[in-house]
């Protein structure tokens, strides 16, 4: 569920566009207005509020809102501005040119939306690029056999088309635990019978196999996968999809989390993570870190975080 | 699929060389049993011989029922021969006894009758069923057609290697048709596509079908030169590397690049590669069908499928290749039919339509003919 609150009178996309207009004006900027506003509403009204904006006064608002605001403060914004299915290919598409760092970025679009969704999102990367989200990703082993088992899961979790019914094959699922056992002893070898069952099984067979994993083994796969050097990022990234499809909310909270640090606040991944799900599933996300945390995410969010980038997060979370 | 699962009879029967109605060969009787059959008849007093007009009728109803060229019946000629010996079942008999290949007078003998021969029973039944499969098959939305093909591919392989049936429905089909079949694929079976091809294809083309099957390439035209040079020489290395130990179909840049290009990239990239190496890239996947067949599917269906149906018409042409015929017809008569017959017009010197009309029989081949049209 979303989190993010809308008016129950919402201002007409003119009055939105012409207050906008205002908190630009003179000395500094009023980002306190901006916010006030752009927060609360929802995509649709967004849209409207850009068109708007760029009839009435010749020029882009989102050009505008970069000019004016800046830092981490700007990035959630122009983030926020985008249409949501949008915002995930422009992330994906960020991500596949520094993929060696950012590919989370990708597995968690890959496996946290629904095949429907993917497709969605998929269709509006061939729109915006004029390529395919799996050729970008494909691309980036040309000369880097190193990261060949890397890029052979991300390319298998990007391509497929998940079956999304309930149906659940228990022989399936004990002899598929059986064989994801065998990969997770080989290290980083031989990891192909496990890139197959997790980059095709429906997320309610690969939950049957997990768990039969763990009824056999007494841990999760996470837990059993070996810890220490990981220099292809490929057991991390295993990590990351095994989490996410499992329990997505549980994998985002847990990114939250990781974020906000005593050792220094993850700008990037807590703007991601609250932008990208603020008017989706942001419900779900913070009473999982509620679960586990001591303090409310607000208040995690408000210790870490300073300035007009704290009121946005804030203002998206809903309080 | 109901063609092929009919379909166990291996017919090897071929169009007639000479204009006279030859016996079906269809199976040549052994010479045992062709002596056990004279020396039956040689005990009983011979039957009067028929009137000539009899033996033209009999000689014409044996090519109606003989499915000649296993392309067809003659659906016409053999209602019209049950209005004709309506109340004569002698006729009928008579046609029996000269209908060697079909009917047994040794094998019935004990009972009084002449035998049918069970495999000729299964040819007809194919034969019948050919307009039938065409009609259902006609019938079907394209998606459930190719979601059906596909888990027939995977599951009833009948001789054929799994990977090249799948290698057309995924390289021919639009990027939103493909992902329709995929959809239709788990409305039927409660799994997806690539789950199935990944699981059951234990083969070395299991990566490349697994890439080809879950496509959703961009549809776009644009293209860069640039990148298809490149991808070109990276190729020519793959095919360079390639041992029987290492087999190209294997190769990550080889099916990455056939897997996640677009169509016009791809034809960029092939185009490159022949003007480089002065052969098309697919001479240079000999030994690799699947590679082979991906790259034509990919490079220009309506050759491809030009000479898919070329193959159906020859001398040695089997049960699968003359499967291969409905399926294309069915699968393409709303695509690229126009394109179609100009390929097959320059493969082969002669007119698609013209090639159906003379290779196909009955009913079967006007429902071709329809879906080809003019």
């Amino acid at each position: 569920m979303a989190t993010n609150t809308f008016s129950r009178v919402v201002a007409s996309p003119d009055e939105d566009a012409a207050a906008l207009l205002k908190a630009f004006q003179g000395w500094g900027t009023d980002e306190q207005a901006v916010i006030a506003i752009l927060a609360h509403r929802d995509a649709t009204q967004r849209k409207q509020i850009l068109l708007k904006y760029e009839q009435m006064y010749s020029e882009s608002l989102t050009q505008r809102l970069q000019s004016e605001l800046s830092g981490d403060f700007e990035r959630a914004m122009y983030h926020w501005m985008l249409d949501p299915v949008e915002r995930q290919a422009v992330m994906a598409n960020a991500a596949t040119k520094c993929i060696q760092e950012e590919y989370p970025v990708i597995i968690e679009i890959a496996c946290a939306n629904s095949s429907a969704e993917l497709i969605e999102v998929k269709k509006a990367y061939h729109v915006l690029y004029k390529s395919s989200l799996e050729e970008d990703v494909a691309a980036r082993t040309t000369g880097n056999l190193r990261i060949a088992c890397l890029l052979q899961l991300l390319l298998a979790l990007v391509s497929t088309y998940r079956y999304d019914g309930d149906d659940v094959n228990m022989g399936l699922a004990n002899s598929e635990a059986k064989i994801a056992h065998e990969a997770v002893s080989n290290g980083t070898t031989d990891q192909g019978e496990l890139i197959r069952i997790v980059g095709t099984r429906s997320k309610a067979q690969l939950n049957a196999t997990f768990s039969c994993f763990k009824d056999e083994h007494s841990t999760s796969i996470t837990k059993a996968l070996p810890h220490g050097t990981d220099p292809t990022g490929y057991l991390r990234a295993l990590r990351v999809s095994v989490r996410c499809l499992a329990d997505a909310n549980k994998y985002f909270a847990k990114v939250l989390r990781n974020a906000m640090r005593d050792s220094g606040t993850d700008e990037d991944s807590l703007t991601r993570v609250v932008v990208m799900h603020a008017e989706k599933d942001m419900k779900g996300i913070r009473s999982a870190f509620q679960r586990r945390s001591t303090v409310s995410l607000e208040e995690a969010i408000a210790k870490e975080t300073s300035g007009d980038y704290r009121s946005f997060l804030i203002a998206l979370l809903g309080s | 699929m109901p063609q092929q699962v009919l379909a166990q009879a291996s017919s090897h029967s071929s169009p007639p060389a000479t204009p006279q109605p030859p016996p079906p060969r269809l199976r040549q009787a052994t010479r045992k049993q062709q002596e056990k059959d004279t020396q039956h008849r040689e005990r009983e007093p011979p039957p009067p011989p028929p009137p000539m007009a009899a033996v033209d009728e009999n000689e014409d109803l044996i090519r109606a029922f003989a499915g000649m060229g296993g392309l067809g019946v003659d659906e016409a000629a053999l209602v019209s021969a049950m209005g004709r010996w309506r109340m004569q079942p002698e006729r009928r008999a008579q046609f029996r006894r000269s209908f060697h290949g079909f009917f047994s007078v040794s094998g019935g003998a004990a009972a009084g009758i002449e035998r049918c021969e069970d495999e000729y029973l299964r040819h007809l039944e194919v034969e019948f069923a050919r307009l039938k499969d065409a009609a259902v098959l006609w019938a079907m939305h394209p998606w459930e057609r190719d979601a059906r093909w596909a888990h027939h591919a995977l599951h009833h392989h009948g001789g054929a290697p799994a990977g090249v049936a799948l290698v057309e429905v995924a390289c021919t089909r639009a990027a939103d048709d493909l992902l329709g079949a995929r959809r239709a694929y788990q409305a039927l079976h409660h799994r997806s596509l690539e789950e199935d091809v990944a699981y059951l294809l234990k083969d070395p083309n299991a990566a490349l079908l697994v890439g080809l099957v879950t496509a959703y390439r961009y549809e776009g035209e644009r293209v860069s030169e640039e990148l298809a040079a490149e991808e070109a020489k990276a190729l020519a290395a793959a095919v360079v590397k390639a041992s029987p130990a290492a087999k190209l179909v294997q190769n990550e840049q080889v099916v990455r690049i056939l897997a996640t290009r677009s169509k016009p990239q791809l034809r960029a990239t092939f185009k490159i590669y022949k003007d480089l190496h002065g052969k098309p890239l697919e001479d240079d996947f000999v030994g690799e069908p699947c590679l082979q067949e991906a790259v034509r599917c990919l490079y220009s269906p309506p050759k491809y499928f030009a000479e898919v149906i070329g193959r159906a018409f020859m001398d040695d042409a089997d049960r699968q290749a003359k499967a291969a015929l409905t399926r294309v017809v069915v699968s393409r008569a709303d695509v690229d039919m126009e394109e179609i017959k100009d390929a097959y017009a320059k493969q082969h010197g002669a007119k698609l339509v013209d090639a159906v009309a003379s290779n196909t029989h009955g009913h079967y081949k006007d429902a071709l003919l329809a879906m080809i049209g003019k």
